[in-house]
This record gives C-alpha cells, structure tokens and sequence, in this order.
C-alpha cells in the first residue's frame, strides 16, 4: 500500500467513525486534528476517496455530502438504531446503514406516490415488520452518472 | 431507489413522472443487498468491488439481464 493509499483508509475509517459517533460528517480540519495531519493532506484525500465514488462531496467544496451509506443531509430515508438517528440516500443506503451498524434498526419513510408512511424493521440481520417494494430507476451502469438523482 | 407501498403506487408515479419503469425488488431482496453491499463498509480491508464481483452479488440475489450488467456483454 503506498502513502496515498494508507492515508485515504485513514481518512476514510476517521470520517465514518466520526459520522457514525456525532451523527454528521466531519470537516476537513476535524478530520486532520484527529489525525494528526494537515487539512490540506485530508481534502486531497477526500478528493481522491470522490473520484473513487467511496464519497460524494458537495459539489464545488471539499464537504462531504455522502459517505455512502450515510447522507450529511436530511433525507425521506430516516434510520433510527438505539434511539440515535442517521439518514440513508435511499432505501438501499437506509438499509446499509443498518447492516453497517450491526443488523438491528428501523427505516421509516413515506410512498412516493400516496404519501402513506412506511417502515422496515430489521432484528438479528431480519426484516422483521414492514411491507413494500423498491424500485431501481436506473439500470446499475448509470448509477453514478447522477449519483444524487440516485 | 425508493420505497413503494406496492408495484401498484409504482406504475403510478412513474406514470405522473413521465419516466419508464426499472426494475423492482421485494423489500427482502434489498435488505440482503444492503447488508452484503455494506456491512463491511467500516472495516479497515474495505474496498470497492469490481464491476464483477458487484455483477456476482446481483446474480446471487437473481439480479440478472442487462439492468444489472456492469461488464461489456458477451459476444
């Protein structure tokens, strides 16, 4: 593993420990203080971590928006574990962040279409309560394309 | 990717939103694609897949065809 690529597991592991403890992302200057590095050695890593689609950034910043599956921004996609709350960038990343966490969460969202709320529980890595179908847009070759219409 | 109440509210919406319909996944299917495709997500090995092992996991969860194709077609 070169430098780059000892610095950017870094980088990657402190941003989603941080968002996974204080439930927001972190900026690049906390992420360097944590670190023990420099910001500027923290945002080329970010910009690195983008162009390898493992984040997003907000766009014209070095912020981080997405670090999948977790979205800095208020979503419909609530996950609530333990009495915390985060926010998927879909369905498939509400329920990622529920398997990242350990397996045991629930998702609570509306239909797009009648405005009915929704849920899914997940116990032990089981959906366990909830109903519903998802549906994928996008064919998977074109999922970055547009990664925030996704 | 978003969660229908059923394949009904589906073809609704995408009806209203003048798109074409993609593919739909029971809400059992997507669990197990979230937690194969992120339980690790905050591990130190962590990696991206590639476009084939990605391919591989859909196939796993019958996830097949070219809305699922992530490699060149064969032939």
């Amino acid at each position: 593993m070169n430098a780059d690529e000892t610095t950017d597991t870094d980088v990657r592991l402190e941003v989603y420990r941080f968002f996974a403890e204080r439930g927001r992302p972190p900026v690049p200057a906390e992420v360097a203080e944590n670190l023990g590095t420099v910001q500027s050695v923290v945002e080329a890593s970010l910009r690195r971590l983008a162009d390898d689609h493992v984040l997003v950034l907000a766009p014209g910043t070095p912020y981080i928006w997405m670090a999948n599956p977790l979205s800095a921004l208020p979503t419909p996609y609530k996950v609530e574990i333990a009495g915390r709350a985060w926010f998927g960038n879909c369905i498939w990343d509400a329920l990622g962040v529920v398997a990242m966490f350990g397996g045991d969460g629930t998702v609570k969202t509306w239909c797009p279409d009648c405005g009915r709320r929704l849920h899914a529980e997940v116990a032990d890595n089981h959906v366990v309560s909830g109903h519903g179908v998802v549906h994928f847009a996008v064919p998977a070759a074109q999922w970055w394309d547009d990664i925030g219409f996704n | 990717m978003l969660l229908f109440r059923s394949e009904e509210h589906v073809r609704n919406w995408y009806r209203r939103q003048g798109m074409s319909l993609g593919a739909i996944l029971t809400l059992e299917q997507q669990w197990e694609l979230a937690r194969i495709w992120y339980a690790d997500r905050m591990s130190p090995d962590w990696r991206r897949r590639t476009p084939e092992e990605a391919e591989a996991v859909f196939g796993g969860l019958g996830l097949t065809g070219d809305f699922w194709r992530l490699t060149p077609a064969p032939g």
